[in-house]
């Protein structure tokens, strides 16, 4: 008998789940808490429809939140129906909308060969530039924010004044935004905002094009539904049209903690009036010990906004590694600073090769930098998780730069980040105006202009000048072997007596992005479309062996560990003062809770919860969450 | 799916190029006009084999303006296929979904559509030319990303696989088991392994039979089989002497075809018949291939673009002429060149294209219903577009404004004003004259159908003649070539058509008709109100009234008798008529002369045709109108 993956993947899921799975046509809204396995039901169906469909063309489509999402879901799908995964597009919101606008974005202007800024220093050249075109003073920088907020409500520079009929400057901004959009335009450039607004734009326009992804993919999944925001849902809905139902959205509202971004129990009530799903739980949670399972229920129970007839979670862990009394346990410290040190001191004693398993999670970014100078203090490698934009070595911004002037040899932007970044780590001086100038006298192209002016600039005996003369073999089809012989020079700089961290860091984030896109898209991946993918992705590495990992809760989405430790169990920190501020019934307070919920079903072994009776000098009382979640009697 | 519109650039003798296919499309031109290389342009956008080394591109193959002309030099060579439903949702869901990556949505139509360019350039650091295909979006800009992989190309050729029949047709070839359809299909042919074993044991038995018939046969194999030794391996080999194929392949790859043309004439192998019959049968074969192979070698939507060279090929004109309806069924698109004039009259005039090299290089006249022009968009240009009652249409993608028919007057100047303060008003109002002018040349589907009913005879010869002569009746069709030949100027020898226009229509559809066509032309009318009304007929057609009176004369007189007899020509028109048996003409008066004349014009004319056979001096006494007119003839453009 030949090992069918798919078969025996199938035959291990609960009736639940493969009723899940086995769904046909029309909407589906999968209740799935923490640990359900709701990835697995997710991969599973489609790889169930893509080998019923065997003999068949449809593509089925997935979104989710996250590359890194998307990653694990292609993975088992391929592992699942080996062959058939070219027909499962697998992706995030924004990377989707981006193919969309690639290839049938011209309806709206704009060209297959866009840039995506989505670091905020572009952004705000952007901006700047803008305004300069448009005559307006430098004090519209302060919209950019604004800006940002508009176009995730999907909004139109024509409709911004009457929609913000409160603000006296409701003028300026509208021009500043109007400015902003068409120096993108003018860029041949969208930003994160751009992608969603613009599809969405592009479907409600002509609903041809929608209909044509209707036909193309008659099967679509949704992960982390509740984390959809209005513009989200909006275009899935245009996407949708009035009859197509085919839409199976996975979801926990009681995992909404991206409230702030719009995420709202609102989408999934939308979801049900629009769709009408037929709705399925997933109760059963497979990572968690039966206690935390049980604080998990007490906790989320105090929360308004969510399904009614939800059910609760129901434990279905069976092999426990340690003994009850380990699974939840509370620790209280006079002052933060002691609750910081003593955690450190803690898992510090579990060893090192706990660490890697081993998670601390807070409410906040402050209270991880003040657990990330304990665990120095305690000598215990730390790492805080967070997703970074661009890389941090000037050396690798210059490469990626070089490569994204072979593709677009004509973006000044990129040329200027470029110069200045090669200019950082040689020491050099060559004014980005310069160059512009000498290319346009003499005819050639500004990146080969640019390497006549560096090689003259440093001399044949810069240790520089191998990396230059690589650069300047660069072209499409040859930059694989390019970026090779320049990670090989690279490489020697890292590893030499006083190594540069960040560069040591950046090449293992380099090598770390480029196999895993080049896994998931091939290896004969064009450039191009290399470099989109990099765009969209987190240009941090994965924490090294032996290293505790720290996140904030929002980080910590979609994660797990055997051992999770939440710091800061008090009042005004989780819950946080501002949701306090908005009373106990508020929709602020129910996410806090929410974060709570969320921490602390990350843990598959053991949860340690710890408070101070102080922070920063405040007294603080122990968090409501703790009493919740019967950890603490109420303080009288 | 097929495809709809061809755009070629700097291709061998095309400079550039701008084609509209159709379910069957016929060109015709003389000899290296460039129809061939518009065939080999559709084959290399649709094949992979081009730019291979070695076998592929070379530098003849990049249009060259003079002598002096760098094939190196940029911008290259550029294919374009645009291939198009005809109908929103023609295509299958699978063929969509399969090519969901590459097709492109008119968002106003909701036609689906794909545009793939072969483009092929000098690349200086490989030293070769280097061919690439990419497919483009609706405003023709390279599709990036997921689009642009290789797989996407592969599969779009699955869809629409490309068919080329030349005109040197070998039987030889075509039926040989290694041949593109011959081949391929018995290579499918499914035995049941029962009888694949049955015929090997009847194969072995038979050998063993014709072994054993002449004991020298087993002689001859034990001296052979020295060989074996001789070779000195270990162990020895062996040889054996199969007088019957080996394997059931052996005996399949040798079938072939006979025939016989009555039921009780002897049956002989395709090669032994003549060569129409052999040139024939590899068009059918094509046939066969297409209906039992095609979605099993390909996909189950693939739909076949045959490119077929001159398929009358030593066919008999009858032949030729009945080919036409078998060529339009065969399953696909077909593109299609002829030299033949029997072919060419079945053929829909709106599927012919008259292939031609001017200085420009290839160029392509036709019959459109519509004509496009690429102008910018202004907001204005909606409300015409929506105002023209579907009459004109707009991709806003690709800023092509398309019109149906004609121009009117009315919404030519409301496209004008549309642009009167637009910063290059004076280039697009350009643009818009030249769209005018064009759309000028439209002939309508009624007027087509009219021709199709009336000019069936002469339609053939018509479309291959370089020059028209347009007259009214048949004396003057037989005077004129007559008269042509005395004078030095012989009308067939130099590919002029005269065309008596009464009898095949009227003389106004044929002048827009040569309009279109880019076909130089002339005419002569008689001087009467009928005559008068011909020129005017032609004027209405917007010609302008200097151009109608240098290609149209009239005569003096009412009609030709008329004329020829003010020319003095009385004596031989009584001789011609009394030689066509008209016993009255030597006594008739002037006046009944002349009825005689009108009642009996082409025994008359053939008479007097007769009489002008190496009589120079008679052919220059004929009516001045055709003698000015034959004169013009030479070296009109």
């Amino acid at each position: 008998m030949i090992d069918n993956p798919l078969e025996t993947a199938l035959a291990k899921l609960t009736e639940i789940q493969r009723q899940a799975v086995g769904w046909g046509e029309g909407a589906m809204l999968a209740l799935a808490g923490p640990g359900s396995g709701k990835t697995q039901v997710l991969t599973c169906r489609i790889a169930r429809l893509l080998d019923e469909g065997r003999d068949q063309s449809f593509r089925v489509l997935a979104l989710t939140f996250t590359n890194k999402a998307a990653d694990e879901m292609k993975e088992r799908v391929a592992n699942f129906v080996p062959g058939l995964e070219e027909r499962a597009n697998i992706g995030t919101f924004h990377s989707f909308c981006g193919q969309v606008l690639r290839q049938h974005g011209i309806h709206l202007g704009i060209k297959p060969d866009f840039a995506i800024y989505s670091q905020d220093d572009d952004r705000k050249a952007v901006l700047e530039d803008a305004l300069k075109r448009a005559d307006m003073g430098a004090d519209g920088m302060r919209y950019l924010g604004l800006i940002d907020r508009m176009k995730t409500l999907l909004i139109e520079p024509k409709d911004v004044v009457s929609r913000l009929t409160r603000a006296a400057d409701a003028q300026a901004i509208a021009q500043a935004y109007e400015a902003y959009e068409s120096e993108l335009r003018r860029l041949n450039v969208l930003d994160f905002n751009s992608l969603i607004f613009e599809a969405f734009r592009l479907f409600s326009t002509f609903p041809a094009i929608a209909a044509r992804y209707r036909r193309s993919y008659p099967y679509w999944l949704l992960d982390e539904f509740q984390d959809t925001n209005d513009g989200q849902y909006r275009l899935i809905r245009t996407m949708a049209g009035n009859d197509f139902k085919n839409v199976f959205a996975v979801a926990d509202d009681d995992q909404i903690i991206y409230q702030w971004n719009g995420a709202s129990f609102r989408q999934i009530q939308r979801f049900r009036a629009d769709f009408q799903p037929e709705l399925i739980q997933l109760p059963t949670n497979y990572r968690c010990p039966p206690a935390i399972v049980a604080a998990a229920n007490r906790l989320v129970a105090y929360n308004v906004q969510r399904t009614e007839t939800k059910k609760p979670l129901v434990a279905g862990k069976t092999d426990l590694k340690l003994p009850e009394q380990d699974h939840i346990q509370l620790r209280v410290f006079e002052t933060d600073e002691i609750e910081a040190e003593e955690i450190a001191e803690e898992i510090a004693a579990r060893g090192r090769d706990q660490w890697s398993q081993t998670t601390v999670l807070a409410r906040t970014r402050a209270s991880l930098e003040k657990m990330l100078k304990a665990f120095q203090a305690a000598q215990v490698p730390a790492v805080i998780a967070q997703r970074r934009d661009d890389f941090l070595s000037a050396e690798i911004r210059w490469m990626v730069a070089c490569l994204v002037q072979t593709v677009r040899p004509l973006d000044r932007r990129n040329l200027a980040v470029l110069i200045d970044a090669f200019n950082r780590f040689a020491d050099i001086q060559i004014a980005v105006g310069q160059v512009l100038s000498d290319a346009e006298a003499s005819g050639s192209g500004y990146f080969s202009t640019w390497i006549t002016a560096a090689t003259g600039e440093i001399g044949a005996s810069s240790p520089h000048a191998r990396l230059l003369e690589t650069a300047g073999r660069l072209d499409p089809a040859s930059a694989k072997s390019v970026i090779d012989t320049m990670l090989t020079e690279l490489d020697a700089r890292a590893s030499g007596d006083d190594p540069d961290p960040d560069l040591v860091e950046d090449l293992a984030a380099w090598r770390e992005i480029s196999s895993d896109i080049r896994r998931h898209f091939g290896s004969i991946i064009s450039l191009d479309e290399f470099l989109q993918q990099l765009q969209l992705r987190s240009k941090a590495p994965s924490p090294q062996a032996h290293t505790v990992t720290l996140m904030t809760v929002h980080g910590a989405k979609g994660r797990e560990f055997d051992f999770v430790y939440l710091i800061g169990l008090a009042e005004d920190i989780l819950p946080s003062f501002q949701s306090r501020q908005k009373g106990d019934n508020s929709p602020e307070m129910e996410e806090e809770r929410r974060n709570c919920f969320v921490a602390i079903t990350r843990a598959k072994e053991s949860l340690i919860l710890s408070r101070a009776n102080s922070y920063r000098g405040w007294t603080k009382q122990p968090s409501r969450f703790l009493v919740e979640m019967g950890l603490a009697t109420p303080n009288s | 799916m097929r495809i709809s519109r061809l755009t070629i650039e700097n291709f061998r003798s095309i400079k550039a190029l701008d084609l509209d296919l159709n379910e069957t499309t016929v060109l015709i031109g003389p000899n290296n006009a460039g129809k061939t290389a518009i065939l080999d342009a559709i084959r290399i956008v649709l094949t992979r084999r081009w730019g291979q080394r070695g076998t592929g591109f070379a530098e003849y193959d990049v249009h060259l303006a003079d002598e002096n002309a760098d094939p190196k030099a940029p911008p290259g060579v550029s294919i374009e296929i645009r291939v198009e439903e005809q109908a929103a949702g023609e295509w299958p869901d699978a063929l969509q979904q399969d090519l969901d990556e590459i097709v492109q949505t008119d968002p106003t139509t909701g036609k689906t559509f794909i545009i793939l360019r072969a483009s092929c350039a000098w690349n200086e650091a490989e030293g070769n030319f280097e061919p690439s295909w990419i497919f483009l979006n609706a405003g023709r800009a390279p599709l990036v990303g997921g689009s642009a992989r290789r797989m996407n190309l592969e599969r779009f050729w699955q869809y629409l696989p490309v068919f080329y029949l030349g005109a040197l047709r070998d039987v030889d070839d075509e039926f040989s088991p290694r041949s593109q359809f011959w081949g391929r299909l018995l290579k499918a042919m499914e035995i049941p392994s029962a009888l694949e074993t049955k015929v090997q044991r009847v194969l072995d038995l038979l050998n063993r039979k014709l072994l054993q018939a002449d004991p020298r046969l087993g002689q001859i194999a034990g001296t052979l089989s020295g060989a074996t030794r001789v070779a000195a391996r270990d162990r020895d080999g062996g040889v054996d002497l199969r007088l019957v194929p080996l394997k059931s392949w052996d005996l399949l790859s040798k079938a072939e075809i006979i025939l016989r043309n009555e039921p009780d004439w002897p049956w002989l192998p395709l090669q032994r018949h003549g060569q129409g019959v052999q040139s024939l049968s590899v068009i059918f074969l094509f046939q066969a291939f297409v209906e039992h192979l095609l979605t099993e070698l390909y996909e189950a939507d693939s739909a076949p673009v045959l490119a077929l060279e001159e398929p009358e090929t030593h066919l008999h004109p009858q032949a030729a002429r009945t080919l036409w309806s078998h060529i339009n069924a065969l399953p696909g698109q077909k593109i299609i060149t002829t030299h033949s004039p029997y072919f060419v009259q079945h053929v829909p005039f709106r599927d012919l294209r008259l292939v031609r090299l001017t200085d420009n290089g290839t160029e392509v006249c036709s019959l459109p219903s519509s004509f496009s022009a690429r102008i910018p968009h202004v907001a204005d240009l909606d409300a015409v577009i929506a105002g023209s009652g579907g009459t004109m249409e707009y991709d806003r993608a690709a800023e092509l404004l398309t019109v149906h028919g004609k121009l009117e007057q009315a919404p030519y100047r409301a496209l004008l004003a549309c642009y009167g303060t637009h910063a290059d008003r004076a280039v697009i109002h350009g643009v818009l004259r030249d769209l005018h002018d064009r759309a000028l040349l439209y002939i309508s589907d009624d007027e087509l159908r009219s021709l199709e009913t009336f000019a069936r005879r002469i339609r053939g010869e018509i479309f291959f003649a370089r020059r028209w002569f347009i007259v009214e009746g048949q004396a003057e069709y037989l005077l004129v070539h007559a008269m042509a030949r005395e004078l030095g100027y012989d009308l067939d020898e130099h590919g002029v058509a005269v065309i008596d226009a009464q009898n095949n229509g009227n003389p106004a559809i044929f002048a827009a008709l040569a309009r279109a066509l880019s076909i130089p032309w002339l005419a002569v009318f008689d001087g009467d109100g009928a005559g008068q009304g011909y020129c005017r007929s032609i004027e209405v057609r917007d010609f302008p009234p200097a151009f109608v009176a240098a290609h149209c004369r009239t005569h003096v007189a009412d009609d030709i008798e008329a004329q020829m007899i003010a020319d003095g020509l009385e004596v031989e028109l009584r001789a011609a008529l009394t030689q066509a048996g008209v016993a009255a003409a030597t006594t008739a008066d002037a006046a009944a002369l002349l009825d005689l004349l009108r009642h009996h014009k082409t025994g008359y004319a053939a008479a007097l045709v007769d009489m002008m056979r190496g009589n120079a001096a008679l052919a220059g006494r004929m009516p001045q109108a055709f003698r000015d007119s034959i004169a013009d003839l030479r070296g009109l453009t």
